[in-house]
């Protein structure tokens, strides 16, 4: 007994540094949720700001631009999530057919690299690459297709900000199917080949299905980033003509909050946001636990 | 359980303890803030006592401004924060920002000692910082707001000084006369509840006045006439298309680039290079502006039915390839004109000289005159800009030195432009908000064509106070720059001698750019009913902006077709636009 | 397996090993883009030549970078963050996913504690208070802020306790049995045993560190101090202004020069192009056992 709670002891020594960085710096700002709830005034903070209640949340309701941005940010994430889910998917699937093992290491070694790169690097190049003298352009030219300016056609960015994330992504998020694909038993091939089955049938009734835990896992796990659009990357990418499609919550609070000195109207965004994502937590950890007996934390 | 308890007991006060420590810094840093305020105060008092000694003893000056110019006895820090430009090149190596010519020019002369606080890439990243200062309330003794709101907001929150009766005492002659010259309208822009609080950027009128650039060069080579209507800049821009005279990569017309506008607004009347102001003037409609109708109604340009012929025609030109195809993405459409990729655009009289020098330098025949738009029936119509947009804030927790000497620093900018070593770009200088008289290059481009004619002396113009601070610099430099000057014949590019690029470019920018101004009458001047946000706007604007912003480039780049416009004026109304209308209207 | 020779299969084959060529290639063209725009004539970079070599091939903007101390400073600034911001933050993790590992009855609090933690994950207050909360603990200008001031990274804690949790508990009872108290057992035992992991998180956090641009632009007064991706996002991607004054735009045009600017984003990526085949080989199981229990 007494060396069960010397234990509790030292466990939460070890946990203190943590707590204490939390407390430092995420749960002391937190003070500035207040702000939501302001007409706030800098020169008087936190305490001495016209409180008003709700009338931040019903006047973002009322702002159609905010329900523009909400939207955008769902279609954004949602796609991102779903498409980071099949495209790596498949890719695993295919690279794992490669016969040559070199070849595999290869292409598997390049397809990591563009998740290492920030997005501030990435878009310069991206950019570059699609602007109307970029080499997108030049050899679309080659099959008779007329130059476009990709980066300003607000009917095109949304797809380009997810076809550049899944791109920038799959290699990398292969990585756990890959890995799964290691732990499927080789001899389950060897019976299918013996009973006849080609190529698909057993990718189709051997490999898929041996995958299945995982991406319903990778899913669930997913469903509390459905607002997550990704800041860094439409900030490095986005401008002014598309933002009826690209502007999504985080890119918007921060022009609120940081350039239009709407304060009070980014707290409140961000805190809806925060409440959100935090529901949609709690689903899918029930769900996974529920679903696949899986405890996430 | 006695374990549990006491181990929540614990981590409970281990919370407490950490909170009241987070607590506790928070109070000392205000203590500590405080205090310092207090000391400054007490030592700014002892400077006082002691400069009242000293002002009868400073160097006498022309008129009253001893106090406008003088030195303080003891140094005086000034906290500032300062935008930058990444890509500058013109500091020496060694200096900086807290230290270059411009801060030892202060230094020397006034015992001013600049203290950079923050830096900042100029554009976004400076305004961030100005609004996280806001935010934080941590506002550096002066620092220069880019734009009005930055200034109204950091009044509003009661952070600025009042600096009414400061203002009066401290600034020069030279400045009270640029202010005047606006008729009040300067220092309405930098009031708030009646009292001044922030010294205003003056700036000329014609900063606000947009005409066409284009390369003659081009049109004597497929013999066209000089544009005048709207309908020229259409053939000429066909003309252009077909001939490519750069090549696959010609732009007959460049448009604005990612940062730029497509017209001025209210809020930002003035500078629009490669906009499209002009060809809305020539539909006599001007969006942006709140304007009163034949009846006397508010009405905001930007709804006005008149917008969808201007529109329409822009869309036609865009489809036609006549406009930039990367207008609104391209990252410098500056960059295509200074790499002689462009035949025509829009902007201000200094499009020409300082904002092209590089098209000149690749192609020195490059040949670039300026010419208004006249509306279908023969009207200049030009929209006026506000009196200046940005402006220098001084925090209320700035001692009366350290306001007063802000207040030398704009007297001394504007009396000593013209006399720095402009090597360096004046960028440097610390709070520069710029002060100069309205009329300031029409009246040059007069006298300096006076100059240039031999009818004046470059000596008359020598008056150190005269509220035309560079007149005299440019009178004595003007023959030497405008080596192949001929009477009563247009200049032309090769006139000039581009030996030394700075008066070039200033020459170009005053003789040639500035001639529509100065030599056309205008025939209807549009000022906007205001300049400033009202107070639904402080909450509103952002999102109705973005909302016009959006539908005029759609339909220009044909995203949309003209009915968009319809339905964007409805959504403004609704979303704002009505509330709005309201307050304007009641300003008056 | 048994080899499939039919027809279709062959083109499956082919076909496979093409598509995957070409998505290899689509990985690694940027970098090569900006290796060939980075080698080119500053001409003919600015108007859009460059595609897939250099054109005009010249080492001046390589040249120049020598000279420009501000941004050696800014890359110093970025490998002081990253080094110490993985350093201390897999020490706080390590030390505080291996508690959390614990099931409810070995450690008590184990779930509020887990809910705060992931409570603060979610709900910030924003921008504005975080930065005044910085400025009072005076870390403005201050490595620790860059290296402190982005808070606990929760989802690499979730993956690191999964992990431990996952540690066959034999282990840990023998070590028990022998009379080691838990720090013994935690770095003597767990940690040598979850090296895959580790090494996993390691790279997360100082791709992170080493990526991260906004708090460098807010937690610093100026470009002295900037972190590398703070200094390159304010020289390449957008110096967005609605008002340039006429000198601005000068400026602007006189000195925009995109072949240095690559040469700088170049130069950027090489330290992640280093770090990641040497970890390579531990983040595919790290992630996969800290991820996905079998």
């Amino acid at each position: 007994m007494k060396s069960k709670f010397m234990n509790q002891v030292h466990y939460t020594l070890m946990i203190l540094p943590g707590f204490v960085w939390l407390i430092l710096f995420s749960i002391v700002p937190m003070v500035g949720i207040v702000m939501a709830f302001q007409d706030y005034n800098p020169g008087l903070g936190y305490w001495q700001s016209e409180w008003i209640g709700l009338e931040n949340f019903k006047y973002l309701f009322s702002m159609s631009d905010a329900w523009q941005v909400m939207k955008n940010t769902i279609i954004i994430a949602t796609s991102k999530m779903i498409l980071n889910l099949i495209v790596p998917l498949t890719f695993a699937i295919l690279l794992n057919e490669i016969k040559s093992v070199k070849y595999k290491k290869v292409v598997q070694t390049i397809v990591y690299l563009p998740h290492f790169l920030s997005w501030v690097i990435l878009a310069s190049i991206i950019i570059n690459i699609f602007g109307y003298n970029g080499v997108v352009n030049t050899v679309a030219g080659v099959f008779g297709a007329e130059p476009r300016v990709w980066m300003q056609e607000s009917s095109i960015f949304r797809q380009l900000v997810i076809g550049t994330d899944v791109w920038k992504e799959f290699g990398y998020n292969a990585v756990i199917y890959l890995a799964a694909l290691t732990g499927i038993n080789p001899n389950l091939y060897e019976a299918a080949a013996i009973d006849g089955a080609g190529r698909w049938k057993s990718i189709w009734h051997i490999t898929i299905p041996g995958l299945i835990p995982t991406i319903v896992l990778l899913g669930v796990l997913g469903l509390g980033s459905v607002l997550n659009a990704g800041f860094d990357q439409v900030f490095n990418l986005y401008n002014k003509i598309v933002y009826s499609t690209g502007d999504i919550l985080d890119t918007w609070v921060y022009r609120m909050g940081l350039i239009d000195l709407q304060f009070s109207l980014a707290t409140t965004a961000g805190l809806l946001k925060s409440g959100v994502s935090f529901i949609l937590i709690i689903i899918s950890y029930v769900t996974a636990y529920k679903v696949a007996n899986y405890r996430v934390f | 359980m006695k374990n549990v308890k006491k181990l929540a007991a614990l981590s409970l006060s281990l919370v407490m303890l950490f909170s009241s420590l987070a607590g506790c810094g928070d109070g000392k840093g205000k203590e500590s803030t405080a205090s310092k305020a207090e000391e400054s105060k007490v030592s700014s008092k002892v400077e006082e006592s002691k400069s009242e000694v000293s002002t009868s003893k400073t160097e006498e000056t022309s008129s009253g401004d001893d106090l406008a110019f003088k030195k303080f006895d003891e140094p005086v820090d000034v906290h500032i924060g300062m935008s930058v430009s990444p890509i500058d090149t013109t500091l020496p190596a060694g200096d900086s920002a807290q230290d270059n010519q411009y801060t030892r020019y202060l230094r020397d002369n006034y015992n001013i000692n600049v203290i950079v606080d923050w830096t900042a890439a100029e554009g976004n990243d400076y305004n961030q910082k100005v609004s996280l200062a806001i935010a934080s309330d941590t506002l550096p003794d002066g620092l220069v707001a880019n734009e009005q709101s930055y200034l109204r907001k950091a009044a509003k929150s009661n952070m600025l000084m009042d600096i009414t009766d400061l203002f009066d005492q401290y600034a020069s002659e030279q400045v009270k006369g640029i202010v005047d010259s606006t008729d009040g309208r300067a220092i309405e822009s930098v009031s708030f509840d009646g009292k001044m609080q922030g010294l205003p950027n003056v700036t000329v009128d014609t900063d606000g006045v947009h005409i066409l650039n284009i390369r003659k060069d081009w049109l004597d080579e497929y013999s066209l006439e000089v544009p005048k209507t709207l309908d020229d800049v259409e053939n000429i821009a066909k003309v252009f298309k077909e001939k490519k005279p750069a090549g696959d990569q010609t732009i007959p017309l460049s448009g604005p680039d990612k940062n730029e506008r497509l017209y001025c607004t209210f809020l930002e009347s003035s500078n629009n290079a490669h906009g499209l102001d002009p060809v809305f003037s020539a539909y006599d409609v001007y969006p942006g502006y709140w304007l009163q109708d034949d009846k006397g109604e508010v009405v905001y340009g930007s709804t006005d039915e008149k917008m969808k012929p201007a529109l329409e025609r822009l869309a036609k030109w865009y489809a036609e390839g006549y406009i930039d195809p990367e207008m609104g993405t391209r990252d410098s459409s500056g960059e295509a004109v200074n790499a002689n990729q462009v035949g025509m655009f829009f902007g201000p009289w200094w499009s020409l000289g300082y904002g092209n020098g590089d098209s000149f330098k690749n192609d020195p025949t490059a040949n670039w005159q300026t010419y208004p738009i006249f509306s279908d029936d023969g009207k200049w119509n030009v929209h006026m800009k506000s009196v200046g947009t940005s402006s220098t804030m001084i925090s209320k927790n700035a001692s009366e030195d350290v306001a007063a000497a802000i207040i030398i620093m704009y007297n001394a900018l504007v009396r000593d432009e013209g006399v720095f070593d402009t090597s360096v770009a004046i960028g440097w200088y610390p709070l520069r908000t710029v002060a100069a008289a309205a009329d300031e290059v029409e009246h040059e481009s007069q006298e300096l064509t006076r100059v240039l004619n031999g009818e004046a002396d470059p000596e008359e113009f020598n008056d150190p106070m005269s509220i035309y601070k560079l007149l005299y610099q440019d009178a004595t430099k003007v023959r030497n720059v405008v080596t192949g000057y001929t009477k009563d014949r247009e200049l032309a590019v090769t006139d000039f001698s581009m030996e030394n690029e700075g008066d070039f470019k200033r020459m170009y920018a005053i003789l040639i750019g500035n001639r529509p101004y100065a030599t056309t009458e205008v025939d209807k001047k549009v000022y906007s009913l205001t300049y400033s946000m009202t107070e639904t706007m402080e909450r509103k604007w952002a999102n109705l902006k973005k909302l016009e912003d959006e539908t005029m480039l759609k339909i220009i780049t044909g995203q949309e077709d003209i009915s968009a416009f319809d339905t964007f004026v409805s959504n403004w109304h609704a979303q704002g636009g009505d509330e709005i209308l309201a307050e304007v209207a009641g300003l008056n | 397996m048994i080899e499939n020779k039919t027809l279709s299969s062959r083109v499956f084959n082919i076909l496979n090993n093409i598509i995957m060529g070409i998505l290899a290639f689509s990985c690694i063209y940027p970098l090569w883009y900006a290796l060939s725009l980075s080698l080119s004539d500053k001409s003919a970079a600015n108007s859009g030549l460059v595609t897939i070599y250099p054109i005009g091939f010249t080492l001046n903007s390589y040249k120049e970078i020598m000279g420009d101390w501000k941004f050696f400073n800014s890359f110093w600034i970025s490998i002081q963050r990253t080094v110490l911001g993985t350093g201390v933050t897999m020490l706080v993790l390590i030390m505080m996913a291996y508690p959390l590992a614990k099931s409810k009855k070995d450690y008590k609090p184990r779930n509020i504690l887990m809910w705060i933690v992931l409570f603060c994950m979610l709900f910030s207050g924003g921008t504005i208070p975080w930065y005044i909360t910085m400025q009072k603990y005076g870390l403005i200008d201050n490595i620790w802020g860059l290296v402190l001031g982005g808070s606990l990274p929760v989802f690499n804690l979730i993956v690191m306790m999964n992990f431990f949790r996952n540690i066959s508990s034999d282990l840990e009872e023998a070590a028990v049995v022998d009379g080691a108290n838990p720090w013994r057992i935690l770095f003597q035992i767990i940690v040598p045993v979850s090296i895959p992991v580790l090494a996993t998180i390691v790279l997360f956090t100082s791709v992170y560190h080493w990526n991260e641009f906004f708090q460098g632009l807010v937690l610093t007064t100026g470009e002295t101090n900037y972190p590398l991706q703070t200094y390159i996002k304010q020289l390449v991607v957008n110096i967005q202004t609605t008002n340039l004054t006429k000198d601005q735009i000068e400026n602007l045009s006189k000195l925009s020069n995109k072949s240095l600017d690559a040469a700088k984003v170049f130069i950027a990526m090489i330290p992640m192009l280093i770090v990641y085949p040497f970890l390579q080989k531990y983040f595919v199981t790290g992630i996969m056992l800290g991820a996905v229990k079998e």
